[in-house]
């Protein structure tokens, strides 16, 4: 029998990966633009880019803990179809950003 | 070495991106028989990308400095743009490749069988993981191809 459910694991890191995407975009625009936190960020693992990595899976990890338990537990209540938009637009936007920082604004 | 290196990167990327068509496929078809083999390629190519990406990301912080160089080599300004905005949009759409890839399994674990919903959100994360892949080796091409004219620029 069909239904129409998807899991709070699915929802939760569907959510958080669009945050995380968007996240990921913004902090390489602040980096490229502030010297201080480039240099924060080599000093912090050695390579910029590799802090980057572990702050935006951190974001991943912590935004999807964040929204598994919110409604006491049961996590964020949307459907699938606000959950594709969230992806798909959060994914789309933040490559736009990337792209477009470097075509225009780097 | 650094050659094996970036060859294993690619591998393991195209390998990733051959496992989403896959899944598209088998998730168009989705039932009791095959959910089993959807989930074990999900975690295919979750792995697949992870390795791609560590190794590539060992290639970009130990190795690639050197192809930096002959890319951005005066002679060769033509192809700055290889490494200026290829190379530097690559190092970072890269790390939401590797965030939808890492998701994959987890909407694998959802009964395929009987949630048409579930099935949608597979279908769309696979389609969009596949077209990201291959932008990846688009760039990747160029990259490499920046590497070359600045080897043969006079």
């Amino acid at each position: 029998m069909e239904n129409s459910t998807v899991s709070k694991s699915s929802i939760s890191f569907g959510l958080s990966l669009a945050v995380a995407a968007i996240v990921n975009a913004i902090l390489t625009a602040v980096k490229e633009k502030s010297p201080a936190v480039m240099d924060g960020m080599k000093k912090l693992t050695g390579h910029h880019w590799i802090t980057h990595t572990v702050t935006v899976l951190a974001v991943f990890v912590a935004f999807a803990l964040v929204f598994g338990r919110m409604n006491g537990g049961q996590g964020m209540k949307v459907t699938i179809g606000g959950l594709l938009r969230t992806i798909v637009g959060g994914v789309v936007l933040a490559g736009l950003i990337i792209v477009g920082f470097y075509l225009f604004a780097d | 070495m650094n050659e094996i290196i970036l060859m294993l990167h690619v591998v393991f990327g195209i390998a990733c991106m051959v496992a989403a068509v896959w899944l598209f496929v088998d998730v168009l078809h989705a039932s009791e028989q095959n959910i089993a083999r959807i989930r074990r390629v999900s975690l295919g190519a979750v792995l697949a990308m992870w390795t791609a990406f560590l190794v590539g990301g060992y290639f970009y912080v130990t190795a690639y400095k050197a192809d930096k160089a002959i890319i951005l080599a005066e002679k060769n300004k033509p192809w700055h743009f290889a490494h200026e905005l290829v190379m530097e949009t690559k190092e970072h759409l890269v790390i939401i490749l590797l965030l939808l890839a890492t998701y994959l399994p987890i909407v694998a674990a959802n009964n395929l069988a009987t949630s048409k919903d579930a099935r949608k959100l597979m279908l769309w994360l696979t389609a969009t993981i596949a077209v990201f892949a291959l932008v990846m080796d688009g760039e990747g091409a160029l990259i490499a191809m920046g590497v070359k004219m600045g080897l043969l620029a006079k």
